[in-house]
């Protein structure tokens, strides 16, 4: 369960969020929306331990009902304006890193598997893309899609997922929605900013709106 | 956290993970590797060439005078970009969202910028000493390199610490050299005695040994300041 507890965050002179609190339970989807400015972005930074809060509270509790210590073990960010990827690296060193980062100890052979398995996934197991192509000469939704594709690799049961379909295609979107779909009702949970309602279009979801007055409106 | 893992484990998985991933993000970008040594050896050639004929009781001082000063520049250009692959694309800020080990990170980073320091530095020495040497007056030592390495070291802590600092900051091309040079002014100084006395005679001895302490003690402060500071600047982003 992840808790934002009476959050307040804001620059000098420019309150973003006051005493903002949200709870996600288990297999839920909670959608953020509001006009631009309003703080979405910024509250997920805050909940992905980028930027720290200047009051209040952000916690991860574990399936046993344990606050954890280090509540990014538990979850996978995919920002809204990169990717994270490094540019002039191919798609595989790129899962690879961030997969190994997680702390998944398979053996390179079964991990190169596990890798390309998710890439095939994605649409991105061409030989060409397989090979010393760096992702720098990649369109802006397939950089997209090698993104989202570490979420999944990740095995984190929270998700926070900024402008996640951004760049995508129709099909990809709907590559997305399943495994969304997948990871919720395996008992994730996921917290995502969208102006695209079609990333939401047939899932469940909790609607919350950030007003750009410091807080939220009620839906 | 796998209840296994203990934090010297983790420790050592991402050391091994950041500098096996630094390394082949520095291959795919030859131009990073390469841009530092041609501009030594550019540098060097037009010392020479400027200098002509050098009086041979001058020599070895000419040539430390040129090798450091050209190393410092090129690990200067080398450093500054220590971060390039991960501010590309917010991978900085993506690896903060991991659980990661900022000491880890720091060592690592820390490590790929000693081996690529190397990678400049070494010729630098070599060819200085090849330009001046003469077959009555050899330049090249052992103890030069080792001088040049153990300089290397402490600079290389603080180029990663200011590389952190201004990673975000927008007059980063202006304000790295600023802080860069008056913090390395020492580490050089010292570098540049011990190297001078190791040349009058002949090898490592009493009067050169206080200037390779002191550049120790240099390496011991800037690592350690790296080592605590690192986690702070990573945090703050």
């Amino acid at each position: 369960m992840l808790s934002v507890n009476k959050v307040s965050f804001g620059f000098p002179h420019r309150p973003i969020l006051r005493d903002f609190s949200l709870t996600v339970q288990k297999g839920e989807l909670v959608h953020i929306s509001g006009p631009n400015g309003a703080g979405k972005s910024t509250l997920m930074s805050l909940i992905a331990g980028l930027i720290p809060v200047d009051r209040g509270s952000i916690t991860y509790t574990d399936p046993a009902g344990q606050e954890v210590d280090d509540r990014r073990w538990w979850i996978e960010y995919v920002p809204a304006e990169a990717n994270g990827l490094f540019p002039k690296m191919n798609a595989l060193q790129n899962l690879s890193f961030w997969a190994k980062l997680r702390g998944h100890s398979q053996s390179p052979k079964d991990l190169e598997k596990s890798l390309v398995a998710e890439l095939k996934f994605w649409g991105l197991s061409h030989p060409l893309l397989l090979g010393p192509f760096p992702v720098e000469k990649y369109s802006t939704g397939m950089k997209r899609r090698l993104a989202l594709a570490r979420l999944t690799l990740s095995q984190t049961p929270c998700w926070l997922l900024d402008e996640p379909v951004y760049g995508l295609d129709a099909a990809a979107t709907e590559t997305f929605r399943n495994i969304l779909d997948q990871h919720l009702k395996g008992g994730g949970l996921a917290v995502m900013i969208s102006h695209d309602l079609a990333a939401l279009k047939d899932l469940s979801y909790r609607k919350m709106v950030l007003n750009g007055d410091h807080g939220e409106t009620p839906p | 956290m796998n209840s296994t893992t203990t934090p010297w484990t983790l420790f050592w998985k991402q050391y091994r993970i950041f500098l096996h991933h630094g390394l082949k993000a520095e291959l795919a970008d030859l131009e990073r590797i390469i841009s530092p040594v041609l501009f030594s050896v550019t540098m060097l050639l037009v010392f020479s060439f400027a200098l002509g004929d050098v009086d041979p009781s001058m020599k070895a001082k000419v040539y430390l005078a040129q090798t450091f000063v050209t190393a410092l520049l090129a690990l200067q250009l080398s450093f500054s970009r220590i971060f390039e692959p991960d501010r590309l694309d917010r991978v900085f800020d993506q690896i903060r969202t991991y659980p990661i080990s900022p000491t880890a990170w720091f060592s690592a980073k820390y490590s790929l910028v000693v081996l690529l320091g190397s990678s400049t530095l070494l010729p630098t020495i070599f060819f200085g000493a090849f330009l001046h040497q003469t077959e009555k007056q050899p330049l090249f030592s052992w103890s030069i390199v080792l001088v040049g390495m153990l300089g290397l070291a402490g600079l290389a802590a603080m180029g990663v610490l200011l590389a952190t600092m201004t990673l975000k900051a927008n007059s980063r091309q202006l304000l790295y050299p600023i802080l860069y040079f008056p913090l390395t002014t020492p580490v050089l100084l010292a570098a540049v005695n011990a190297s001078d006395l190791i040349l009058q005679e002949g090898a490592i001895n009493d009067h050169s040994a206080p200037w390779l302490w002191l550049l120790i003690g240099f390496d011991v402060i800037y690592t350690t300041l790296g080592v605590l500071l690192y986690p702070e600047l990573v945090e703050e982003g």
